[in-house]
């Protein structure tokens, strides 16, 4: 026999609502590294190219979560924004394929960007939290 | 934010608890978002070529395109590159054959390996074959080995002022030659006169005037350790600091390297001689010898184009392979 935790009635309009925040929020994230990517940032060896596939995986991944509530595509765009992440913090410490940045330059692209992340992943993880708790139980 | 769908549980399970079904539909998700990247990316590869035309700009009349080249160490003898004479050729060839007439060329210093009349004839001589409309150079310290640049003043240092420094114009951009190879202790230096020169000449200009900086060592601390900053460069960069587009290009360090600081740019270039460590993955900066066939890999030229309007410089990359 199986059992789920009881939930009010607003739930489905919540999690809406997380992933609708998501989706804006992965939508950013892409928008800046392609807005970056055309002015200038694509003449750059190699960062170039990462900021291209950042920012088409992420609008790719925000217009099929727009339609769809899958695992996968949650899992994709935690991973673009992990990413997105990672080379920030890299690019600060010991740069990326001999390309470094200071702080969050370019102003504000930067700490828009990392806001954005950071935002995608917690929603995400609240998101992941709500359906732990909601799952069918033994 | 997935819940399970009583329809997506039928089927096979497997070991993992993941019905065939859900496999399926795991992939086809991910598939979709593979086949939506590939065509978000080439709509964004689309916008991009189409904002700057530069890109393709040999058509466009008022676009400015230049070519840095640095660091051929013409006269050098080693393992790591047994024919510089040929690497430069080379790149000279790859200058004539860019599909554009540049509007100049800069060579960013260490055109001899040690800086004999000889191999500064060599160097100009080679560099008149180049197809462009000026050919600029500023003098690493392979240019003035035991005569503080005078060798190199007499070939190349006609129209400038102090050890060798200048300014010019043109298509909308203000450009500085810089000396800081000279003084050369520890770091690369400046010195009072020539940071004197700086402030008068960047004091008439427009905040919006977009400025390049070449040197031969970087105004940035790429390595300290091995001297590759410029220890009184921090003046210069205070008076850059006012100016809404600021793109420094230096040699020196033989390797692609980029660091933006606010307004400012920094892009190290590579060489057409022969390669050198990574900041610290060596005791010391010596010629690093490649295995056979990798060196041409490790050798390349710059070109830079920019648009009146523009906010920033297109810099581009090209290998001598």
């Amino acid at each position: 026999m199986t059992s789920a935790v009881p939930r009010p009635a607003r739930a489905p309009l919540v999690r809406l609502l997380l992933r609708l925040a998501v989706v804006a929020a992965v939508t950013e994230s892409g928008y800046l590294h392609a807005k970056l990517y055309v002015n200038g940032y694509r003449f750059i060896p190699h960062i170039g190219v990462m900021f291209l596939i950042q920012a088409a995986v992420s609008f790719a991944v925000a217009a099929l979560l727009l339609v769809a509530d899958e695992p996968v595509l949650q899992l994709m765009a935690a991973g673009t924004a992990l990413g997105a992440l990672g080379g920030f913090v890299l690019s600060r410490t010991v740069g990326v394929w001999g390309f470094t940045e200071r702080g969050f330059q370019p102003h504000p692209d930067a700490l828009v960007s990392v806001l954005v992340e950071a935002a995608a992943l917690a929603l995400l993880l609240a998101g992941a939290l709500w359906t732990w708790r909601g799952r069918p139980r033994r | 934010m997935d819940e399970q769908n009583p329809a997506d549980t039928g089927g096979k399970t497997g070991p993992e608890g993941m019905s065939r079904r859900q496999l399926m539909r795991h992939a086809g998700w991910f598939g979709g978002a593979v086949v939506l990247t590939v065509a978000g990316g080439e709509v964004i590869s689309h916008v991009a070529h189409e904002h700057d035309k530069a890109a393709a700009a040999a058509d466009d009349p008022h676009a400015l395109r230049f070519v840095q080249v640095s660091d051929s160490h013409i006269g050098f003898e080693g393992p790591a590159n047994t024919d510089v004479t040929g690497s430069f050729e080379n790149a000279v060839g790859r200058i004539n054959s860019l599909g554009f007439r540049p509007d100049f060329v800069m060579h960013t210093g260490d055109l001899t390996h040690l800086s004999t009349p000889a191999q500064f004839d060599q160097v100009k001589q080679m560099l008149s074959t180049v197809r462009t409309e000026r050919v600029f150079v500023v003098p690493g310290e392979h240019d003035s080995v035991g005569d503080h640049g005078k060798a190199y003043r007499r070939a190349f240092g006609a129209n400038t002022s102090g050890d060798g420094w200048y300014s010019f114009d043109t298509h909308g951009v203000h450009f500085l030659a810089l000396v800081n190879t000279l003084s050369l202790e520890a770091f690369g230096h400046l010195g009072t006169e020539q940071i004197d020169f700086v402030r008068k000449d960047l004091a008439g200009l427009s905040s919006d005037t977009p400025v390049v900086v070449f040197s031969h060592i970087p105004l940035f601390a790429m390595y300290p350790a091995w001297g590759w900053t410029t220890d009184d460069s921090l003046q210069v960069i205070s008076m850059l600091r006012r100016f809404s587009s600021v793109t420094c290009l230096n040699g020196h360090v033989h390797q692609l390297f980029t660091k933006t600081e606010g307004n400012i740019t920094f892009h190290s270039a590579t060489t057409t001689a022969y390669p050198l460590p990574k900041p610290g993955q060596a005791p010391k900066p010596v010629p690093q010898v490649l295995p056979a066939g990798r060196l041409k890999d490790a050798l390349g030229l710059r070109s830079v184009s920019y648009r009146e309007g523009d906010n920033a410089l297109a810099v581009k990359e090209e290998r001598l392979t």
